[in-house]
């Protein structure tokens, strides 16, 4: 019993350390559309594929396991990863999208940002630089 | 042979473009059945076996130039002892942000789930709904346009698609020429509700064994057998469905009408419904599925015009026939899936059919799948 119970708490702590991991939908900072939660939703699920500017949108993802795509999946796309990829099965396999890129690090989407103004991506709250700009999606 | 010129044109045009980047992707379903004692239920029996349901597929993809993007799907088939075929091949030209248009092989958009019917990570069930899903042809050489936009928070795409048939069926061929499929869909928020017409101007089965049945039972009358037959004839199918789902559960149906006037064939009425719930990686669901063609027996006009002594004899003949055909039954599954990691979905359900008609077909069913996509 005390085990199940000890196993419930290391689960329910690494359940909570995930949570903790909170998303920032970040652009070049010379990108001057106007980007609400609902196109970062349409971006990200590929119904979209413009800003307000009329430039072209990029969008990238971090890795399926990481915290940070699980909280921005989550509180941004309104579903858990594994819908996601179960969506984009369903376009992909139909010809009718492509996926987001992933890349591996808040680091690698910082890096690719600085260099392409049309990417668009998510990034640790705390790994935010002054490379990227940061869309409030209020 | 068609496909194949198609097939190899698009990979040729793929590698020969030096702005294509490749892409590959892939999906297996590996499914296990067994059905209790000596049923046998979509080609399950007491024996397990792990084909029936299973299949490998890769899909190759490249843009052609800015606008143009060429597909191919490969799929080898455990029930067609997994030999490799070019399932689609099409190009797409990208018209616009919200129209484009694709020439070649593809699949029907007849259901809610046509498109990714072979992807089983896609869906929470092993297999989608059977009396609704299991139809004589999937896949349609021709044209097809597609458009989507949006308004405010509705969003809607329609869909036209033109083309030919041609499917190998109960031992011989069902082709269908000029075939018009139209689909509208719309979501708003939480809910999406679908429509679907078709036309098949020239449905053809070339049956020999059923063919040859409707020339003995029409017994010499050219009239009806002209009727009976399923030759040259107009096919029409409907069909709507509806779904509301907030990723927490969810519950949706399809209703199709399969309907083929002037031939043995009768009007078939199907429909299923299905709801879920999704706690973390588990999604437990269950689905109800009806299957009706119970309608009065048809050559009936024809018959009455015979000499009176062959009226009864042929109306025997004729009803005979057709009841082999005939069909009403119940379906009920209980799904579970298991979102193991991002790309592998474990399912595990049973199945209890009923006929109302032939207790022989009532049948049990109990299947285990591993999907995957790369």
């Amino acid at each position: 019993m005390m085990k199940l119970l000890g196993y419930t708490l290391l689960l329910t702590a690494i359940f909570c350390s995930q949570a903790f991991a909170k998303s920032v939908v970040v652009v070049h900072p010379d990108n001057t559309a106007s980007i609400s939660a609902k196109d970062v939703q349409r971006i990200f699920l590929g119904k979209e594929k413009k800003f307000s500017t009329g430039d072209e949108t990029i969008p990238v993802n971090l890795p399926a396991d990481n915290a940070t795509r699980t909280n921005f999946d989550d509180a941004v796309l309104g579903r858990s990863t594994a819908q996601v990829a179960a969506y984009w099965a369903k376009l992909v396999f139909t010809g009718k999208g492509i996926p987001p890129k992933e890349l591996n690090s808040d680091a690698d989407v910082i890096n690719l940002i600085k260099s392409n103004k049309s990417v668009i991506g998510y990034i640790d709250e705390s790994a935010v630089t002054g490379d990227v700009k940061v869309v409030s999606l209020n | 042979m068609k496909k194949a010129y198609l097939a190899s044109a698009i990979l040729i045009g793929l590698s020969s473009s030096a702005h294509a980047e490749i892409r590959i992707n892939g999906f297996a379903n590996l499914v296990a059945g067994v059905t209790s004692s000596d049923d046998s239920l979509y080609e399950f029996d007491e024996d397990i076996n792990f084909a029936t349901g299973s299949l490998f597929a890769l899909q190759v993809s490249g843009d052609i130039n800015e606008d143009i993007t060429a597909t191919a799907q490969l799929i080898a088939r455990g029930n067609d002892d997994f030999q490799v075929d070019f399932e689609w091949a099409y190009f797409t030209y990208a018209a616009s942000d919200d129209l484009s248009v694709s020439v070649g092989r593809f699949r029907s958009p007849l259901f809610r789930y046509s498109s990714s019917l072979d992807v089983g990570y896609s869906y929470h069930w092993i297999a989608p709904p059977q009396v609704v899903y299991d139809v004589v042809f999937n896949n349609i050489d021709g044209l097809r346009l597609d458009y989507s936009n949006y308004a405010g928070d509705f969003e809607y795409s329609l869909q036209a698609v033109f083309g030919n048939f041609e499917a190998p069926d109960g031992g011989g061929v069902v082709t269908g020429d000029n075939t018009l499929i139209l689909t509208g869909e719309v979501s708003y928020e939480s809910f999406k509700a679908r429509a679907v017409y078709g036309v098949a101007d020239k449905i053809d089965f070339d049956l020999p064994a059923l063919n040859a049945a409707i020339t003995q039972v029409s017994a010499g009358s050219e009239a009806l057998e002209n009727f009976l037959l399923a030759e040259d004839d107009k096919a029409e199918f409907i069909g709507v469905g509806l779904e509301y789902d907030n990723f927490k559960y969810f519950i949706s149906g399809e209703y199709t009408i399969t309907k083929l006037e002037e031939s043995f064939f009768s009007t078939e009425d199907a429909y299923y419904i299905t709801g879920g719930v999704r706690l973390g990686k588990w999604t437990p669901s269950v689905t109800y599925e009806n299957f009706d063609n119970m309608n009065p027996f048809k050559g009936g006009e024809f018959i009455s015009q015979l000499p009176p002594p062959f009226i009864a004899p042929v109306t025997g003949g004729v009803n005979a026939l057709q009841s082999t055909f005939r069909n009403d039954t119940t379906t009920y599954t209980a799904t579970i899936r298991y979102d193991l990691k991002a790309n592998i979905a474990l399912k595990g359900d049973v199945s209890r059919f009923d006929s109302d008609v032939r207790d022989i077909e009532d049948a049990t069913l109990y299947r285990f799948a591993v999907n995957y996509v790369f």
